[in-house]
């Protein structure tokens, strides 16, 4: 099955072990090369590589800031030393310096509120009332994303926490700290009780995961109710398990509600997969960890999650093919729509060496969509471009209106400099379409466009990687490639030209540009479609024979006047697509209507029930949030 | 709306104002009006940084002709409203909500709860100034206890389309109020209780403003919907044919000084004008930089000088009402309302 072998994985280990004994390496074990994908069967060794990969994060972000330099120390680094009990006096030094000018918002606030709880009974009565001072005086904005808020609530909810019986004046908002903690709640409860009934919102984030999961861990560990405890930790199992299941060796594919022109088409770079290294161990890390920041935070507190082992087998443990389907929400919509929040209805179809991923289409956020791709495995997969997708270029003024407070001019333009860098750009790579129809079947893809011609950029882009070989464009109209050891036909259905793909080197330039080697297909025609058909390289003696099985495949399309497939595809499914319709396949039409939260064979859900069955084997977990109830099940 | 120049002033003070002109008033000792501005000044701010740049609530010196920030400093703040009876009072609209301050912007309480969010704007009923109308992303809400606590009145409002971007109380008529919304202008004469709509419209009501001469008209500006008039206190609308409506207008203002003188800005068409009560108009934009991004149009009733924002540049100020432009202070800032208050004791 695996043409590659694992042959550094005993010098990771060895690396980790080193380190869990206490042996500082001051270099990163786990960055040294690829990781192991074999499962760790001992109960006690998994959570001491877990512990030691918490200590390897600690380790690094500790040492960056060596004795001399921890005047520059930052809040993350400064958390762990304050836990750990060490360098207290330069924490003191720090602390004041940093609130002499505090920030402005969930960025600023949830470390700021690690600092204050890791360092409640260790730093001086002169810096915890610096810390307090800045939450009297500083004005905190509440940011304009879910991701935001989470942040925003969960640190204000633990402020008013440590500071309780006081009145408005000592709160930059002028409320009670019995006001701040009331509002930090219901807010909380109202987005797990959202959560837990009709899914996420910024579902399978590449890079936002963090900024959930690490308040959540906060609150978890930190909060002095009960209830709030167990929510917490029960939601940390929630987007874990769905972490577990949508990652291939480690790496979060598509879709994703948000992501960004690197994690795109380097799917090893996103934070998400800080977490499958340091839940699953699956991943390896790159060089300083790179990407990875927010990682540093969740180590703080990290010792104090504890991996269920039916999650860390839905990771690390495959022996068969996983196909979920799954529902998740769009992120709210302020106007220019007819819902409030759109239901995403997700499609994951994971095999040993390749993954294909993929939802519906449509607007679902308005800047960094993913909206499907077929991703494969390589040995080591950090700075390999391993996905393959395509895309209609998307860029509307209108459509942010739809999502923000904004108006239809200044947003596209100055969203390039914020770290969306590609937003305006037709070759870009990132984002959704409200002119893109998807369905999936499988392994099997077709995606339809039917693009308005006065839209910015009226073309379909198609992603070639810098890493794919064998690439063939046949006189068929298919063009054949092996991505890894999978097997890739992409037909495109209208004519295309090439141009390099670039990447953009400073997120907040948009105009400083690198190309990477890699290709754009672009297709400038309004009525428009792709199809792609992923095979696993065991499933032909070559390239010859998949190419003769794709060319015998029955296809037939029209684009006009709106594109039409009809596709019998490499598992024998005959996919009937017309855009703007219901698709079908082997005659039965989809019914997203009676999709539930979550449906496969590790984690299922109905609509809004508020439990998730999380199995694996006969290993079984059952968040309950009615009950607030975590059940640890074992089927017969 | 973002700009509401004149929506507190009393009726008499604007009687006050056209008679003496704009000259006469420059040369008395003391404005007879408070001319405020929100203003942002941006430097690439994103969520979660550090503010290094003054932004939020500025008031006009005339004696030096000048801007001095009061308040707090935020850059999201989106309107302001003043209780007549006591300018110490005072709500501002942010993306965090809504802030009202008892004591002249000395210290400020964030009063929504977290349901009721990114305000759009603010504005006080000046025949009944307890109340006080919140204009949301997702509604509207409403004070009857000086902003202290609110509660939705969305009665009459479309179930989707009730973005509210605009909300306008009549100033002669007590709980009377038109709000523009996503998908039209409504109005209410029951402070929110119920709502009907006016005039439907496909893209968002940008702002809306009641003439400071004859409480009958009314100008309202949408995203790409046209620019409309009332001459029936807003029971009926008229399309603007003068004014493109490919593109959006931004906001639109009336002259105190000078019935007849009204203005519009439109970040794509620039400042447009008329001086015969929206009979005709012209594009007024000669003067301000190339393509000039007008964000906001606001008069000083002191001075009938007319001001336009252009976004994250200047403002620029005509005392030719548009003939000719020159640059005002505040470099780099775009201005979102601008509101002026007629002094107890000018």
């Amino acid at each position: 099955m695996k043409p590659f072998t694992y042959l550094l994985k005993p010098i990771a280990s060895a690396a980790i072990a080193l380190v869990a004994t206490g042996i500082s390496l001051h270099a990163q074990p786990s960055a040294q090369g690829p990781a192991s994908r074999e499962v760790v069967e001992s109960v006690d060794e998994r959570r001491n590589q877990y512990l030691a990969r918490v200590r390897e994060m600690q380790d690094h972000r500790v040492g960056l800031y060596h004795e001399d330099n921890y005047a520059r120390i930052d809040n993350s680094a400064m958390a762990i030393l304050l836990m750990r009990g060490d360098e207290i006096e330069a924490c003191n030094r720090r602390v004041l310096e940093l609130m002499e000018e505090p920030g402005t918002g969930p960025f600023w606030m949830f470390p700021t509120a690690m600092v204050a709880y890791a360092g409640r009974d260790k730093l001086s009565d002169e810096a915890r009332g610096a810390i307090r001072d800045a939450w009297r005086t500083t004005r905190q904005l509440r940011g304009d994303t879910e991701n935001h808020w989470v942040m925003y609530h969960a640190a204000m909810y633990l402020m008013a926490q440590m500071y309780p019986d006081e009145p408005g004046s000592e709160w930059w908002n002028g409320l009670s700290s019995s006001e701040n903690l009331e509002e930090g709640r219901s807010w909380l409860l109202d987005w797990m009780d959202i959560t837990t009934t009709i899914g996420q919102g910024e579902y399978n984030p590449t890079h936002y995961i963090g900024e959930y999961a690490i308040p959540l861990l906060m609150l978890s560990v930190w909060s002095e109710e009960p209830a709030m405890r167990q929510r917490s930790r029960m939601l940390l199992d929630w987007l874990f398990a769905e972490l577990a299941t949508v990652t291939l060796d480690g790496m979060l594919r598509g879709p994703n509600s948000r992501t960004d022109d690197t994690s795109v088409v380097e799917r090893w770079y996103a934070l998400a997969n800080y977490f499958s290294w340091q839940l699953f161990g699956n991943i390896p890390a790159g060089e300083g960890f790179r990407g990875w920041g927010w990682g540093n935070y969740f180590s703080v507190l990290a010792e104090y999650y504890d991996v269920p082992e039916v999650i860390y087998r839905i990771a690390v443990d495959r022996k068969h093919d996983i196909l979920q389907r799954d529902r998740a929400r769009s992120r709210r919509i302020w106007r220019y729509g007819d819902e409030h929040m759109r239901p995403i209805y997700k499609t994951q179809y994971l095999r040993d060496e390749y993954a294909v991923g993929s939802h519906q289409g449509g607007i679902s956020d308005p800047i960094q969509s993913h909206v499907w791709d077929v991703t494969w495995t390589v040995d080591d997969p950090r700075g390999v471009h391993n996905t393959m997708f395509s895309l209609h270029p998307h860029s509307s003024g209108k459509v942010m209106q739809m999502f923000f407070c904004t108006y239809p001019e200044p947003m596209p333009h100055a969203v390039t400099y914020e770290g969306k860098p590609s937003y305006n750009s037709a070759n870009k790579l990132l984002g959704c379409s409200p002119y893109e129809e998807v369905v999936q079947d499988l392994d099997t893809v077709i995606a339809l466009y039917d693009i308005d011609p006065e839209a910015n950029f009226p073309q379909v882009n198609g992603f070639f990687s810098k890493d794919l070989s064998d690439v063939t464009e046949h006189n068929s109209g298919w063009i054949f490639a092996r991505g890894g050891t999978t097997y890739l036909a992409y037909r495109p259905l209208a004519d295309y030209h090439w141009q390099p793909h670039i990447r953009y080197p400073n997120g907040r330039d948009p105009t400083v540009t690198e190309e990477t080697g890699g290709r754009i297909l672009t297709s400038p025609h309004v009525k428009n479609g792709t199809i792609l058909q992923a095979a696993d390289g065991d499933e032909f003696t070559d390239m010859v024979a998949f190419q003769s099985a794709i060319l015998a495949l029955p296809l037939s399309y029209e684009l006009d006047p709106v594109p039409s497939v009809r596709f019998t595809s490499l598992r024998g499914k005959e996919i009937v697509a017309k855009y703007g319709e219901t698709p079908y396949i082997d005659g039965q039409p989809i019914n997203y209507g009676d999709w539930k939260l979550f449906e496969g064979p590790h984690l299922n859900s109905e609509v809004g029930s508020r439990v998730l069955t999380i199995t694996h084997g006969p290993l079984g977990r059952v968040l309950d949030f009615n009950t607030l109830s975590s059940t640890d099940i074992v089927l017969e | 709306m973002q700009s509401t120049p004149h929506r507190n002033c009393f009726t008499r003070l604007t009687a006050l104002v056209v008679a003496l002109g704009s000259s006469a008033l420059a040369a008395v000792a003391a404005p007879a009006y408070d001319f405020f501005i929100c203003a942002n000044v941006n430097q690439n701010y994103v969520i979660g940084s550090k503010i290094d740049t003054t932004n939020g609530l500025f008031r006009h010196d005339s004696a030096n002709n000048t801007w001095h920030h009061f308040g707090y400093n935020d850059r999201t703040i989106s309107a302001v409203a003043v209780d007549p009876r006591d300018h110490d009072t005072i709500y501002t609209t942010t993306l965090n909500g809504i802030w009202v301050s008892y004591d002249g912007g000395d210290t400020w309480k964030m009063t929504n709860s977290w349901d009721m969010t990114e305000g759009r704007d603010v504005a006080v009923d000046p025949q009944s100034p307890d109340t006080v109308y919140f204009a949301l992303p997702d509604g509207i809400a409403v004070s009857t206890d000086r902003g202290q606590k609110w509660e939705r009145r969305e009665n009459g409002l479309p179930d989707r389309g009730k973005f509210t971007q605009a909300i306008s109380p009549d100033r002669v008529i007590a709980d009377r109020v038109l709000a523009g919304c996503e998908k039209g202008i409504y109005l209410t004469e029951n402070a929110g209780r119920s709502w009907r709509q006016v005039l439907p419209t496909e893209t968002t009501v940008n702002d809306l403003e009641q003439s400071p001469h004859d409480a009958d008209r009314w100008l309202a500006v949408t995203d790409t919907h046209g620019a409309w008039q009332s001459h029936d206190n807003g029971e009926t609308w008229n399309l603007i044919t003068d004014l493109p409506n490919d593109r959006a207008i931004y906001n639109a203002t009336y002259d105190p000084t000078t019935p007849g003188r009204q203005a519009v800005a439109s970040w794509a068409h620039g400042v447009w004008t008329s001086e015969d009560g929206g009979a005709s108009w012209a594009q007024r934009s000669a003067g301000l930089p190339e393509k000039p991004k007008a964000w906001r149009v606001g008069v000083d009733p002191n001075s009938g000088r007319l001001y336009v924002s252009v976004f994250e540049d200047t403002l620029y100020y005509s005392d030719d009402f548009g003939r000719s432009w020159e640059p005002d202070v505040l470099a780099g800032s775009s201005v979102n309302a601008f509101l002026s208050i007629r002094r107890e004791n000018p």
